[in-house]
């Protein structure tokens, strides 16, 4: 697994081999041997005079010095290491891990992007994007274009923010519309307006050279073309909501539908079910419908009677408009007397 | 058979009254409840310094924010000059610079020592470190296997993580900026599903499992639109011996609000002073004296670096109106600060920046304030 790079140095002079300090990288630490008692070993990442020496520790093993890095080697990189003993020329290697072998696994692609509806809100607020692998961050802004109906990048759409907004695997990214240009009467909406026009059609592309989270480019572009409807400044409200229950003694789905597609990601954690005593059921969620069908399979038969289904407000759809909420509120409402709920309750029966 | 029970609706517990503050964390002591040991920081973005060394590191891939010792208490002066910054970081990490990314840039405000969040690698795997450097331009680790330290846990905060109960949450939440103001932490932070303004603050030293209190902040946009957006970054401020913090959110206004009234259980309405106008995207900011005067230095992404007398933010009346172009303090732009990315003071007469060169070179750098 573990190769040394030609030990150049050394090459003449295997016959004193015996009383030369040769410097070896093996096990993921490099050695020096025999190393003099005043004797120093530093490693370098190859290249210009300047770079910092790698952060590491030095022990000394028997008549060896050891480096161990902080970090551990990069295969395929070249590192120098330099041993300095006093009175002598200091002793140069260059040592590498071989590089990692390609096979490895398949290329990330590019898997979904939600919504997955093909009509979407002027007002837009959030696509996910969803990987197979784990990607690189640092990258999304100069990898994702929005491109007009002749072709042409839309001009500054997204919010960039250096965190870039990915869960903790690296492979669901959120890309949100620039809300300055999204709010009404914001200097950014009044000067260039809504990125997205209605009754206009653009195309989402994503860079094929769009690194995984080891560096390899996507497996092949990707590419969501949608048409923009008009805007939604309506908040999503339980009570348009379809409720089908199942019949009491079956594991059949419980199927919810809306009236327009809801944000995925809060679909599928926001919601739930409970029986009467107000405990929750296990089951399983599934979305569909393009994010207007919302069902859950219990774990266990259901039982007659009562139930709730319950759903935080912070729900939204796909304009950032929450439960009970618009995405702009007007402030002559008297902000402090609407009652700012976590959750609304509907109640249905099993029978 | 299905009717909707509006009767019942819940009233946010969660969100605006569970999490009540604890009182004020008590006179600190001595070790300022920080205890020896390995910090485990699982990320390092934005940092900010305590009192006595202690320097704050918001950690958004572990949802925490740790107080760490950086013993650093000596006081210190000098420029602090890196060229190439990303190279030699990233030689001393032992790998290539494209995975290296430099999150924050800091300097500590007795040792005037900088302090720089690095993260090695660019998948979520990243290995998070924390490197010093003085006026000498050494850079140095700041190890944390062996440090007093204390953390508190910001999974535990309000919203939406208690519905997580099949496992399945891809919710995270990305801290975009934090600061330490008069005993407590003040971190703000964007959700990567649900849209919303939250700004929390923790008392320092950490009570256990504080996740601290949770306040919405709205601007009211020219007073015709309330809107929630995400603050960006923010600086403390103070108004008449009053602490305030001056808000950039991610919609262009810049908002100030007393701290005293960040408390659960109210909304607050912050007070639009400035739009910045289009395209503007805050990146920092610092507050400095001058000649007798206070300016506000704000770093953006398209208008170089904005600098603003503060002296009339006290006053300033409340955008109302909509607007065209900019609107409310008046401001001129630094021309010859280009690429700043980071801005802290260094001293009173000093900028340190974090430059980025159309190369893509990122170069530490001390200027005089202008």
């Amino acid at each position: 697994m573990l190769r040394l790079a030609a030990a150049l140095a050394l090459a003449g002079a295997a016959h004193a081999a015996d009383t030369r300090t040769r410097i070896t990288l093996e096990a993921g630490v490099v050695r020096a041997r025999p190393a003099a008692a005043e004797a120093t070993l530093e490693l370098f990442v190859d290249g210009p005079a300047d770079l910092p020496p790698i952060l590491g520790g030095v022990v000394r093993e028997g008549d060896a010095l050891v480096f161990a890095p902080r970090f551990p080697f990069q295969p395929g990189m070249a590192y120098r290491a330099v041993y300095r003993e006093p009175g002598q020329a200091p002793l140069v290697e260059v040592v590498q891990l071989a590089a990692a072998t390609a096979a490895a696994a398949a290329e990330a692609t590019l898997e979904r992007i939600h919504p997955s509806a093909d009509v979407l809100p002027e007002n837009l607020l959030k696509l996910y994007l969803h990987f197979s692998a784990p990607m690189s961050r640092g990258e999304a802004y100069r990898r994702i274009r929005l491109l007009d109906e002749a072709g042409n990048p839309v001009e500054l759409p997204f919010l960039e923010i250096d965190q870039e907004l990915w869960d903790r695997d690296g492979r669901r990214l959120t890309l949100l519309f620039d809300p300055g240009r999204i709010k009404r009467e914001l200097v950014p909406n009044e000067e260039v307006g809504s990125p997205l026009r209605a009754g206009r059609a653009y195309t989402l592309v994503v860079d094929r050279g769009w690194p995984d989270a080891h560096g390899r480019p996507l497996a092949r572009e990707g590419r969501k073309r949608f048409r923009v409807g008009p805007p939604d400044h309506a908040p999503p409200r339980t009570r348009d909501w379809r409720v089908v229950p199942p019949r009491a003694g079956t594991r059949d789905a419980l199927v919810v539908t809306f009236p327009e597609p809801l944000d995925r990601a809060l679909l599928e954690r926001v919601i739930e079910v409970l029986d009467r005593s107000g405990a929750a059921l296990d089951g399983e969620v599934a979305i569909g419908g393009r994010e207007t069908r919302w069902s859950f399979t219990p774990g266990a038969p259901w039982r007659a009677g009562r139930h709730i289904l319950r759903s935080a407000t912070i729900l939204e759809d796909m304009a950032g408009n929450s439960l009970g909420r618009p995405f702009e509120v007007d402030v002559f409402e008297r902000v402090e007397d609407r009652v700012l709920d976590v959750s609304e309750s509907l109640y249905f029966e099993i029978e | 058979m299905i009717r909707e029970n509006p009767g019942i609706k819940e009233a946010n517990v969660t969100a605006l009254t569970l999490l009540v503050a604890l009182a004020a964390a008590g006179a600190a002591t001595a070790d300022q409840g920080l205890k020896p040991g390995k910090a485990s920081l699982t990320s390092a973005g934005p940092l900010a310094f305590g009192p006595a060394g202690i320097l704050f590191v918001g950690d958004s891939a572990g949802a925490t924010i740790w107080a760490i010792d950086t013993g650093d208490k000596t006081a210190g002066s000098g420029s602090i000059n890196v060229s190439g910054l990303q190279d030699k970081v990233a030689a001393m990490l032992g790998t290539t610079p494209d995975q290296v990314a430099v999150n924050d840039v800091i300097v500590n405000p007795v040792s005037r020592k900088a302090y720089l969040s690095v993260s090695r690698g660019r998948g979520p795997d990243a290995a998070p470190v924390i490197l010093r450097l003085d006026a000498s331009g050494k850079l140095e680790e700041l190890r944390l296997d062996d440090v007093k330290h204390a953390k508190v846990s910001l999974a535990n905060a309000p919203a939406a993580d208690a519905k997580d109960r099949r496992g399945n949450s891809l919710r995270s939440e990305a801290i975009t900026d934090l600061h330490y103001v008069d005993g407590q932490v003040f971190i703000a932070g964007l959700s990567n599903e649900e849209f919303a303004s939250k700004l929390r603050s923790v008392p320092f030293p950490f009570a256990s499992a504080d996740g601290g209190t949770s306040v919405e902040i709205y601007h009211g946009a020219h007073g015709q639109w309330e809107t929630r957006s995400p603050v960006r970054t923010f600086v403390p401020y103070e108004i008449q011996k009053e602490s305030h913090l001056l808000a950039a959110y991610t919609c262009t206004p810049l908002v100030k609000f007393p701290v005293k009234d960040l408390k659960p259980g109210s909304k607050l309405v912050g007070t639009t002073i400035a739009e910045l106008g289009n395209r503007n995207r805050p990146l920092d900011m610092i507050v400095y004296k001058k000649d007798g005067a206070e300016f506000l230095l704000m770093s953006n992404s398209s208008r170089g670096v904005m600098k603003m007398s503060t002296k009339g933010i006290e006053g300033q009346e409340a955008i109302k109106q909509p607007v065209e172009g900019t609107k409310g303090l008046p401001y001129e732009t630094i021309a010859d600060w280009k690429g700043v990315e980071q801005l802290d003071k260094l001293d009173d007469g000093n900028a340190l920046l974090l430059t980025r060169a159309e190369s893509g070179a990122l170069d530490l750098k001390t200027v005089p304030l202008p």
